[in-house]
């Protein structure tokens, strides 16, 4: 295949984006800022309709990967642009097309009035670029490219309201905490040059098939695997990299529903499942990601039953759902993960723009748990949509997260042990802590709340309506279940590829297969998270006040909670270490010691110099001293020789 | 004994050394020039006796009217740097002037 | 017997050379080298030279020494002042420069072998004689052309007027 066969669609998908953005900046911008979402809607669009449509071509078999332009070069390596259209990149693609394309009408709605609304859209739209360059992206330096870009568009998104220190502030450790994770997929893919000397997925999923197929895997695959897991931790916001996340929420609340619910946290997920061939050769790394997930999870899970700012439970069950994804992948079910990262974005994006509704009835960018209350007959369509994304997300049977979250509880269990623990944990947990945030916001009356004092009122359609589709879609998802395994079972290969053997050689890692209804998931899960809704019905409805009465009477657990079991304050202590090390690095070694060094050097040339200076007097006598002197030790080394 | 001749010209260009190299006053060290050009050439005559070189002997006498000359043409620079005005003292004589 | 006589007249010349370092008066000074030179004459005589030795009185002694120490005497005999120069070195230290190449030729010239001093013969004088005025002949002409131009030298300095 060459460029003049790839299909139009998958141009527009990225000259679309491009030309919305430069118009918008260069025409629109200078002209009428308040109108930059008119050709950013219109991208949008158009990037949804081509997404589709590729989606519809892979089904049919018309996946392929294709180089287009090598930009640097050294020998036989250099730096590729090419595109990969494949069964999971346009699976996910197409969720992130939907979902985006229905954020981008809300934010339109959402952010009108704000004086930076013309920069937000643009870099909204950036982002979302950067987004579909991932996940179309055929090597690893290509994604890495568009793996910063997202986090560039992330640290100004979530640095938005610049003014506001907290903002601020949040903005750099999201950013700094995502460096941490991007130098470690740096060293993998130099990694992978020096093992593999490309770094193409295609091309490399052959090799490593190949060589572990004739048993000598090359040196640094574990290594390689485990810097990728890192980066991917610190991406997806996994245990030991994830604080980040919560305060990440201090941007608009567009931002928190497609960067941190939908799209840019699933980056992570997304490279683990691309280098899924590499990871799953070598023997435990998958249980490593495995074991990673589902702590990250039941841990996430149980700090958002705690949190009082909606964003904030939000973001927690953001973690733990990653948790669960990554916990999908480490015991082999590729698919069942990237269904559960597809179903997610949807029911999150939906929450997250319902917690944005909820704010916004009052005002404010977010809100928080005492500021609402018993909202159910003044949010009406809020309430709605809240309810059906909460029962998305604790996975009751026929909403979409039963299928795919229900399917992960059950290869948990499968597999036994801690995890099936933990499978059971998260499934109880999730529905406490989604059951906990909707009976607390939306029913009733408690007077720790100031509930209806607070005269809310419900948004404009141009707020609901996206909110709406994206509850449906979290309804119904679960429908496009055999489309996901069909598109995964092939993503392996996914080109006309000339080598020999190729086919054979490929041992996809893990099943693809996503498992339907069970009588035996059905019960467990559902069972689980009737438990979970229970309790949170127990705790936030019968006895109203529990919420407030154990920070009151243990604010030593609350402050354990709000430390994220103490890993925050750890986290803090090591950054101010480092900080002071780089302090005492510039400050005495660099600025002192160094330059003084140098200088001094100077110095002592000067005083040597000056040393020197007597023998330069111009006495003659001594001048003859000299002389005879030196006289005296050529005679010398002559009768020596 | 046999060698006096040759420790009577090493000591006598070594004292000619030192009063070049030690004296202060331009006409002593002057004096230690011609001092060393004699002792060099009491070294040529005893070589050119022992070996019975009579062309030796006439170099010699060259290098001692050439030292003569170069005597002359020392002394002159001496008064010269006399007439000037600034003394013969060679520890004040540190600067290349006029 | 000439030996003796040698080596009596090679101590006296270092002798009054050493004496002629520590002297404090210029005029002193160049008396002592009046001696030194004299000293030597006599021992290019004993040696078998003694056409050289007279050319050495004359020239050396006779001529040479006269220039300086006419020039000495008009210099003012050169002031009481101090002997010895200053150094950046210690003195002792400077002075020890010195004696190392005086160590240095002693140990050379005791390396070699030297061997007994024989009187030349009476040919050797006559030889150098001939030399002179055949082989030697050009050169001869062009020292003593050399001697006279050194002796413009001497010529005054054109006054500014």
């Amino acid at each position: 295949m060459n460029a003049a066969q790839v299909p139009w669609a998958a141009w527009l998908l990225f000259l679309a984006p491009v030309s919305a953005i430069l118009i918008g900046m260069f025409v629109v911008r200078p002209l009428k800022p308040e109108w930059t979402h008119l050709p950013i809607l219109a991208s949008c669009a158009v990037v949804t309709v081509c997404a589709l449509l590729l989606l519809q071509r892979v089904l049919m078999g018309g996946s392929f990967d294709l180089n287009f332009y090598r930009w640097a070069g050294v020998g036989s390596w250099g730096v590729d642009f090419g595109l990969r259209i494949d069964g999971p990149g346009v699976a996910v693609l197409s969720m992130v097309a939907v979902v985006g394309s229905l954020i981008h009408l809300y934010a339109a709605s959402y952010m009108e009035g704000d004086p930076g609304f013309s920069r937000f859209m643009l870099v909204f739209h950036l982002f979302f670029l950067a987004m579909i360059g991932l996940l179309t992206a055929n090597n690893y330096v290509q994604l890495y490219l568009f793996w910063e870009l997202v986090g560039a568009a992330s640290y100004l998104l979530i640095g938005f309201w610049y003014h506001k220190e907290s903002a601020r502030k949040a903005a750099l450790k999201a950013f700094l905490t995502n460096r941490v994770g991007d130098f470690g997929f740096l060293l993998a893919i130099l990694l992978i040059i020096d093992s593999f000397k490309i770094t193409h997925f295609h091309l490399l999923y052959f090799l490593v098939a190949r060589a572990t197929a004739a048993g000598h895997a090359p040196q640094f695959l574990p290594a390689i695997g485990l810097l990728l897991i890192w980066a991917a931790c610190a991406k997806s916001a996994q245990f030991p990299l994830y604080f980040w996340l919560p305060d990440a929420m201090e941007g608009p609340t567009p931002t928190s529903a497609l960067m941190h619910a939908a799209t840019m946290v699933t980056a992570g997920v997304f490279l683990l499942v691309r280098s899924w061939p590499l990871i799953a050769a070598v023997p435990g790394l998958p249980d490593l990601v495995a074991g990673i997930g589902a702590f990250t999870a039941v841990s996430s899970a149980i700090v958002a039953g705690t949190r009082k700012d909606l964003k904030r439970i939000l973001a927690y069950s953001t973690v733990s759902h990653l948790g669960l994804m990554m916990l999908a992948l480490g015991l082999g079910r590729v698919s069942v993960a990237i269904f559960h990262l597809i179903v997610h974005g949807f029911f999150k994006a939906a929450l997250f723009l319902c917690a944005g509704n909820v704010g916004h009835a009052i005002h404010q960018p977010t809100a928080n748990v005492d500021e609402v209350g018993g909202w159910r007959k003044a949010l009406p369509w809020t309430y709605v949509f809240f309810v059906a994304a909460s029962l998305s997300l604790a996975g009751i049977f026929p909403f979409g997260g039963f299928f795919s979250k229900d399917a992960i509880v059950d290869a948990a269990m499968e597999r036994g042990g801690l995890f099936a623990l933990s499978g059971l944990l998260i499934s109880a947990g999730s529905a406490f802590y989604i059951f906990r945030m909707l009976f607390l916001t939306f029913h009733g009356e408690r007077p720790e709340q100031k509930g209806l004092s607070a005269h809310p009122h419900e948004s404009g359609s141009g707020l609901l309506a996206p909110v709406g589709l994206l509850a449906l879609g979290a309804v119904v998802i679960g429908a496009a279940r055999p489309v996901v395994e069909t598109l995964v079972a092939g993503g392996w290969t996914a080109l006309p590829v000339g080598i020999p053997g190729y086919a054979q050689t490929m041992n996809l890692p893990g099943s693809t297969e996503i498992p339907g209804v069970a009588l035996k998931a059905l019960l467990i899960g559902m069972g689980m998270a009737a438990l979970g809704a229970a309790a949170a019905y127990a705790l936030t409805m019968v006895d109203a006040g529990w919420d407030w009465r154990w920070r009151k009477s243990s604010p030593a657990l609350e402050r354990v909670f709000d430390s994220d079991f103490g890993w925050k304050t750890l986290v803090d202590w090591f950054a101010r270490g480092v900080s002071s090390l780089a302090d005492f690095v510039g400050r005495v070694l660099d600025k002192k010691w160094w330059d003084g060094a140098i200088e001094g050097s100077g110095r002592v040339v000067q005083a040597a110099g000056s040393l020197f200076s007597d023998a330069a007097r111009g006495r003659l006598n001594e001048a003859l001293w000299w002389m005879a002197a030196g006289a005296a030790l050529l005679l010398a080394l002559g009768a020596a020789r | 004994m046999s060698g006096a001749v040759w420790a009577t010209s090493g000591a006598l260009f070594a004292v000619g050394l030192a009063t070049v190299v030690l004296r202060r006053q331009m006409l002593a060290m002057l004096l230690g020039v011609e001092l060393m050009v004699a002792a060099a050439d009491l070294a040529l005559v005893r070589g050119a006796c022992r070996f019975m070189d009579p062309e030796a002997l006439a170099a010699v006498a060259v290098v001692l009217a050439v030292a003569a000359a170069e005597a002359v043409v020392g002394l002159s620079l001496i008064l010269r740097v006399l007439r000037s005005g600034r003394g013969l003292d060679a520890g004040e004589l540190s600067e290349l002037r006029g | 017997m000439t030996q003796c006589a040698i080596a009596a007249a090679g101590l006296g010349a270092v002798a009054f050379g050493l004496a002629m370092l520590w002297s404090r008066s210029l005029y002193v000074g160049a008396v002592c080298l009046l001696a030194v030179l004299l000293q030597t004459a006599l021992i290019y005589m004993l040696l078998g030279a003694p056409l050289l030795g007279l050319l050495q009185v004359m020239i050396y002694a006779g001529a040479v020494m006269v220039l300086a120490v006419v020039t000495i005497m008009a210099s003012g005999g050169g002031p009481s002042g101090e002997r010895f120069a200053d150094f950046s070195l210690p003195r002792p230290l400077a002075a020890l420069g010195v004696l190392a190449v005086a160590v240095e030729l002693a140990l050379t010239l005791a390396s070699t072998r030297a061997s007994a001093p024989t009187p030349a013969a009476a040919g050797l004088s006559a030889a150098f004689g001939a030399n002179l005025f055949h082989a030697y002949a050009l050169a001869t002409e062009a020292v003593t052309l050399l001697m006279f131009l050194a002796s413009l030298a001497i010529l005054p300095d054109r006054e500014p007027s």
